[in-house]
């Protein structure tokens, strides 16, 4: 299985759970090993996860870019997007 | 002379060559793993690379564009490096791999259609130092002295770089050489266009009227600005279809800016064929009226039971999708339009027998009229319709009121 690298990443989410734990996340950007990264993607497979892998278990979770200062893509709070 | 100073600018292949060799060969030395080091294969196609990168570079420093600071990535083709090794693509892209891993290769960029990009390790290109204008003119006098004088066997040069050399006839593109040794001047240069006043001689030109040509080359720099301006146009009509889509069919769904380009570049490529076909302004401009019209029809569908259900904007304007997408609404559409077409036709042959009844019993507007008179008016009102088949029905239609 592969993972997402950190380093190569387009962007990453951050997720305050509900227990008080906070964790970050790297968006897959890739669609197979070769592909051209689609940032588009890797916020859609993040915003899933939200949704469904960690549904109810989180209160606020924010998607930035994955480079110093980036900005923040989406924000989402009790399962609900605001921007 | 002048070339020998000319060949000094430039690279050298046989030095590259080796170059790419001793990195290569530091490399295998380096790596303990079998798996990391190069084989010949890998090593033909870095030849390969830095040959025509090379060639390039030469190329861009003969034009006039010496590099000061960065090297220009080498811009080429997949398909044609394979062509040029005599393998697949995939060979080519499993060896860039290998050679991106091993520090060949720095960095590649995709630019889609207009190929790739590499960045060669620097190691292999360090540029040559440009002959210094400060040198001692009598060092240079003896330089090029002991070139003429010595007797040096003439041997052939390790590698092949008979193709690689300066084309002879290079100069007739520059311009360099005279008026009269017949080098046509360049053809969208205004003054030399003129039948009278041409630089070169009409004589020499036996084949093709250069004025023609020229003609052609100046319509194309004028078109280039009409072009710009057109793609602004067209791109514009794709921002204004997912504007007034946007609210209508995903009113409820946020879009990162990511996002929202990559739903724009589906539109671009499924909704408008990526402005493939040929067509002015107002024919865009009207397509851009039906796709509205589409639009609101979807609504309409989805608005009319609140089970329906469209796919997510990413999914229902993607090329590839061919069972949910937008572009099927096309044939529902062209059904829809075929539809109120036939019940238009249906009314307006329901009016006219209306008006024949009328006028054989003596009632209605047309009464004083005579029989040719209304049928005249009635064709010409129809025939404002500019449909074919609306004149064929009413013909039949008469013929069965003249009949009974």
């Amino acid at each position: 299985m592969t993972h997402p690298d950190p380093n190569t990443a387009l962007s990453k989410c951050i997720i305050y759970f509900n227990d008080g734990n906070s964790r970050t996340f790297y968006s897959l950007d890739k669609k197979h090993k070769k592909s051209k990264p689609n940032q588009a993607l890797g916020i859609r497979r993040l915003e899933k996860m939200l949704l469904q892998h960690f549904k109810g278990t989180w209160r606020t979770a924010i998607i930035y870019e994955n480079c110093t200062n980036g900005k923040e893509l989406a924000k989402y709070k009790n399962g609900v997007r605001l921007f | 002379m002048k070339n020998k100073s000319a060949s000094r600018l430039q690279y050298d292949f046989g030095k590259l060559f080796t170059a790419a060799k001793t990195f290569i060969d530091t490399h295998n030395k380096k790596s303990t793993n079998l798996k990391d080091r190069l084989n010949a294969n890998h090593r033909a196609t870095a030849e390969l690379i830095v040959r025509l990168y090379a060639k390039q570079l030469n190329k861009l420093i003969s034009s006039g564009n010496p590099m000061h600071h960065e090297f220009p990535g080498f811009k080429t083709f997949n398909p044609s490096l394979a062509s040029c090794k005599g393998c697949t693509t995939r060979t080519i892209m499993n060896h860039k791999e290998r050679l991106k891993s091993a520090g060949f290769i720095i960095k590649e960029t995709h630019h889609g259609k207009t190929g790739i990009e590499l960045w060669i390790n620097p190691l292999i290109f360090t540029p040559k130092k440009l002959p210094t204008p400060t040198v001692c003119k009598e060092t240079k006098i003896s330089q090029i002295t002991s070139f003429f004088t010595k007797r040096v066997k003439n041997f052939h040069p390790l590698v092949h770089v008979q193709q690689e050399q300066n084309n002879n006839n290079s100069s007739v593109d520059i311009l360099i050489t005279s008026e009269k040794q017949g080098v046509r001047p360049k053809a969208h240069k205004q003054k030399y266009n003129c039948v009278t006043r041409t630089a070169h001689e009409q004589h020499m030109n036996t084949r093709e009227s250069r004025t023609s040509d020229s003609d052609k080359q100046t319509r194309r720099l004028k078109n280039s600005s009409t072009g710009e301006s057109e793609s602004a146009f067209l791109l514009n009509l794709v921002q204004d279809f997912w504007l007034y889509t946007q609210p209508k069919l995903f009113e409820s769904a946020i879009f990162s800016k990511p996002e929202e380009t990559e739903i724009l570049n589906f539109i671009w490529s499924s909704v408008y064929r990526k402005f493939k076909i040929k067509g002015s302004t107002n024919e865009w401009k009207s397509y851009q009226e039906t796709l509205y019209a589409r639009v609101d029809m979807v609504k309409r569908w989805l608005v009319r039971n609140p089970c329906r259900w469209i796919p997510p904007a990413h999914l229902y304007f993607h090329p590839e999708n061919k069972r949910n997408s937008f572009i099927k609404t096309y044939r529902w559409f062209i059904k829809q339009q075929a539809l109120k077409r036939q019940i238009r036709n249906r009314i307006l042959i329901q009016k006219a027998e209306q008006e024949w009844k009328d006028y054989n019993q003596g009632e209605g507007k047309n009464r004083h009229k005579t029989r040719l008179q209304l049928f005249r008016l009635q064709q010409q009102h129809l025939d404002s319709y500019g449909d074919p088949m609306l004149i064929r029905a009413y013909e039949k239609s008469l013929q069965k009121i003249v009949n009974t």
